[in-house]
């Protein structure tokens, strides 16, 4: 048993943090020379970091991988939308047609086209499977005709293509007769309606689908096999939500702040809120190495096998016990909802992140069913 | 990087399994406890020739060389076993205490004695008024010549009662709370002027309240540099709560392994309990928490083992953890056994009442909450740009 990284993995590590102290863009050009990031991202050959050599990713190791979040995790970075590159891609690499990969995948690493997710409807939520919007061959085999809608599409409003979970067949098993197919947003028959969340965010909304027509070859893999290409994103899916580097730098914030905050004439630091901080900090240490021991499982056995719900369920946990504590700091100032910032200027973006926050415990599966999960195939009940 | 036991590791890991599984199933235990030393002298022997009493101790004392893993994996499995040989008092508390500070003498003299199982010793650093703090030694030891006389009362000393020698912290300088002047002695238990009262303890063991009345100890039987003793005191503490939660980590894994196997067949309202999602989710809420320990087991023990700065804040993090995390974990275990959790009869309920005792032990959850506040790390300076007023 050892933590040691080993030499080359050490190189890696200051190969990442010399190439982001040279390209990064820092403070407000985030914004503005993101392009100039993102191809030097690409001529490094790191623009795809999850793709696999063969497609033209890096081909890390999962230990390199760590270490990329690990260091990326204490800067700010410019944003990247995960649906195309993260979500769809593996899919299309693993059960996609050449056909399907040359046309999508080089659009996607270029965030030429943006995509958006569609599962979730509003009979399917935590139980996916129940979805119903229906998909029916035509008559002469070359288009399925889309009826039914998604809900809780992020970027929807935005987004160029969505990728579709549909029922072509009613079974005893909901899990079979379920098709994933992938179709252009401008389609004749789509329509897209915002839902405004708490503190009036845009950023989901519920697509609706009318004798949407999608031509065939635009199903990935079999008809009715849907099911088990999206499983095995989800839980891939799962480990990415679980953000533990991202909430050890969230935490120091976190401890920045509160150093600063007046409690007459001491600071919050020096009153009891310290030791929730304590509390929440050792939470944490705990779970690094949680995701830690998980990685020496990935690298011996290949698999993170239910490890993932475990860093899903306690990662978004922790996330939320952050934003929690850092809206407790703001104390009166968590109220200002204005763009004037007053007083102690964290409050509106502590509010802001404490409401954003909370469907990290509901969607990738909510934290009941990666209870479910842990009960049933950890603990065999 | 990795997680895995070494070969030897895992053979040390089965031999004990295969020790606890012959000899320790809970009738016997029970017989045992009851016996004049509530422990076998015969066990104990077995110990030392299977080299479980050496592996902690370097190779230059005689010892195997062990690291901290390794005692990891030995209390780990003693702890499942729930074996009441004195393992803990006299390896861990005086053979650490000894390894730490000992003269080389001194090492000679008891450390070999240790390996070979014909010495036992144990350490009183506990007094009634000092609840955790090692700092607050009441208890006096005065220069006389080449000798120094101690007078004062000890706290729940483990094992005392079998102890060929008891290593006390006094104080030699200073007022009652001072970290500096506090010294140890290794005391003869047959000195003069030594009585204990003794009892058995919750979890099985032994203990005893120390009285020293006029005890006197020669010059050379200080340990360590004079007044200097928290100093060890402290880092005694440091490995004594690895040991103590790498046991307790383990009986936390059979706990709620038992509990699981247990709802699993119990039948109530025509299911077995299993089936009921509030105890599923509880089920999944306990294994998340075992493993979280066990992350932070593994986390200080490596970090004391590689001698990390940071190492002692994360002990005083485990110690919290852990106290915390099992005994909910016990009192949700025996709350799903129902009746059946409060009778002697499963192994559940020892465990239930050992990690009570642990939790106590050198600290409580909320003794190390505080300890790890004050040292947690503050940063120094932030970016200015989303904190303090703007008017």
């Amino acid at each position: 048993m050892d933590i040691e990284l080993s030499k080359e993995d050490l190189k890696f590590q200051a190969e990442v943090e010399e190439f982001l102290g040279k390209h990064l863009p820092k403070g407000a050009e985030i914004w503005s020379k993101r392009a100039e990031w993102f191809a030097a991202l690409k001529e490094k050959g790191w623009d795809v970091p999850n793709w696999p050599e063969e497609f033209g990713g890096p081909g890390w190791t999962p230990t390199q991988h760590f270490i990329w979040d690990k260091v990326t995790s204490k800067h700010t970075m410019p944003p990247t939308i995960p649906f195309g590159q993260v979500m769809l891609a593996p899919i299309l690499m693993k059960y996609g047609s050449k056909e399907q990969q040359d046309k999508f995948l080089p659009d996607i690493r270029d965030n030429k086209v943006m995509w958006c997710q569609g599962y979730s409807e509003p009979g399917a939520g935590s139980d996916l499977a129940s979805l119903r919007t229906k998909a029916e061959l035509t008559p002469d085999g070359k288009h399925y005709i889309i009826n039914g809608t998604k809900i809780w599409t992020t970027m929807g409003h935005v987004a160029n293509w969505i990728f579709c979970l549909t029922r072509t067949q009613t079974t005893s098993v909901k899990q079979e007769g379920i098709t994933f197919l992938l179709f252009d947003m401008k389609s004749p028959g789509v329509e897209v309606k915002p839902i405004y969340t708490l503190g009036g965010s845009h950023h989901v909304n519920q697509v609706f689908f009318t004798d949407v027509k999608v031509p065939v070859e635009n199903r990935v893999g079999e008809e009715n096999q849907g099911w088990t290409y999206a499983k095995g994103l989800l839980q891939h899916e799962r480990k990415g939500l679980a953000g533990i580097s991202r909430s050890i730098f969230a935490m120091e914030k976190l401890k920045e702040k509160v150093i600063k905050v007046p409690v007459g004439d001491k600071t919050l630091m020096e009153t009891e809120f310290k030791k929730k901080i304590a509390a929440a900090e050792i939470d944490l240490l705990a779970l690094e190495y949680t995701e830690l021991r998980t990685l020496a499982d990935m690298v011996n056995t290949g698999s993170t096998g239910h490890a993932s719900s475990v860093l899903k369920l306690k990662g978004t946990m922790m996330q939320q016990t952050i934003q929690e504590l850092t809206l407790e700091a703001a104390g009166i100032y968590g109220a200002p909802w204005g763009h004037n910032k007053v007083g102690l200027k964290f409050g509106r973006s502590a509010m802001e992140m404490y409401l954003n926050g909370r469907p990290a415990t509901i969607y990738g599966g909510c934290s009941e069913v990666q209870r479910d999960v842990i009960a049933k195939r950890v603990l065999g009940v | 990087m990795d997680f895995d036991f070494t070969e030897e590791q895992t053979l040390l890991q089965d031999s004990i399994a295969k020790f606890v599984q012959e000899n320790y199933d809970l009738p016997s235990r029970s017989k045992l406890i009851k016996t004049k030393t509530g422990y076998s002298e015969d066990y104990w022997r077995k110990f030392a020739e299977l080299g479980w009493l050496a592996l902690p101790f370097s190779e230059e004392n005689g010892g195997l060389g062990g690291n901290l893993i390794d005692t990891m994996v030995i209390c780990d499995a003693l702890g499942k076993g729930l074996v009441v040989e004195p393992y803990y008092a006299t390896v861990i508390l005086a053979g650490t205490a000894l390894q730490l500070a000992g003269s080389a003498e001194q090492k000679q003299k008891l450390i070999g004695g240790i390996i070979d199982g014909s010495i036992k010793a144990t350490v009183a650093y506990a007094e009634v008024q000092a609840r955790f703090d090692l700092n607050d030694v009441a208890t006096t030891a005065s220069q006389e010549g080449q000798s120094y006389v101690i007078n004062g009362t000890k706290s729940v000393v483990l094992n005392a009662e079998t102890s060929d020698y008891i290593i006390v912290a006094a104080r030699t300088s200073g007022q009652r709370t001072d970290a500096n002047g506090i010294s140890l002695f290794i005391v003869d238990s047959k000195a003069e002027g030594l009585s204990r009262i003794d009892y058995p303890t919750i979890d099985g063991g032994r203990g005893s309240e120390v009285i020293f009345k006029n005890v006197k100890v020669a010059s050379s039987d200080l340990l360590g540099p004079l007044n200097k003793g928290l100093e060890i005191l402290e880092d005694l503490r440091d490995q004594a709560i690895l040991a103590l939660c790498a046991e307790a980590v383990g009986q936390m894994e059979l706990m709620y392994k038992d509990t699981v196997a247990y709802c699993s067949q119990r039948e109530q309202f025509g299911h077995p309990l299993s089936d009921f999602q509030v105890l599923k989710h509880r089920f999944a809420d306990m294994f998340v928490e075992t493993e979280q320990c066990k992350s932070l087991l593994y986390r200080a023990t490596l970090e004391k083992q590689a001698g990390m700065p940071s190492a002692r804040r994360v002990i005083h993090a485990l110690k919290y953890k852990v106290g915390k995390e099992s005994n909910l974990l016990a009192r949700l275990c025996v709350q799903s056994h129902g009746g059946m959790g409060v009778t002697e009869e499963l192994r559940l309920g020892h465990y239930f009442m050992r990690l009570a005792v642990t939790d106590s032990m050198f600290g409580n959850y909320d003794y190390h909450i505080d300890k790890y506040t004050q040292l947690m790390e503050l940063p120094v300076g932030g970016d200015g740009e989303d904190f303090g007023f703007m008017m």
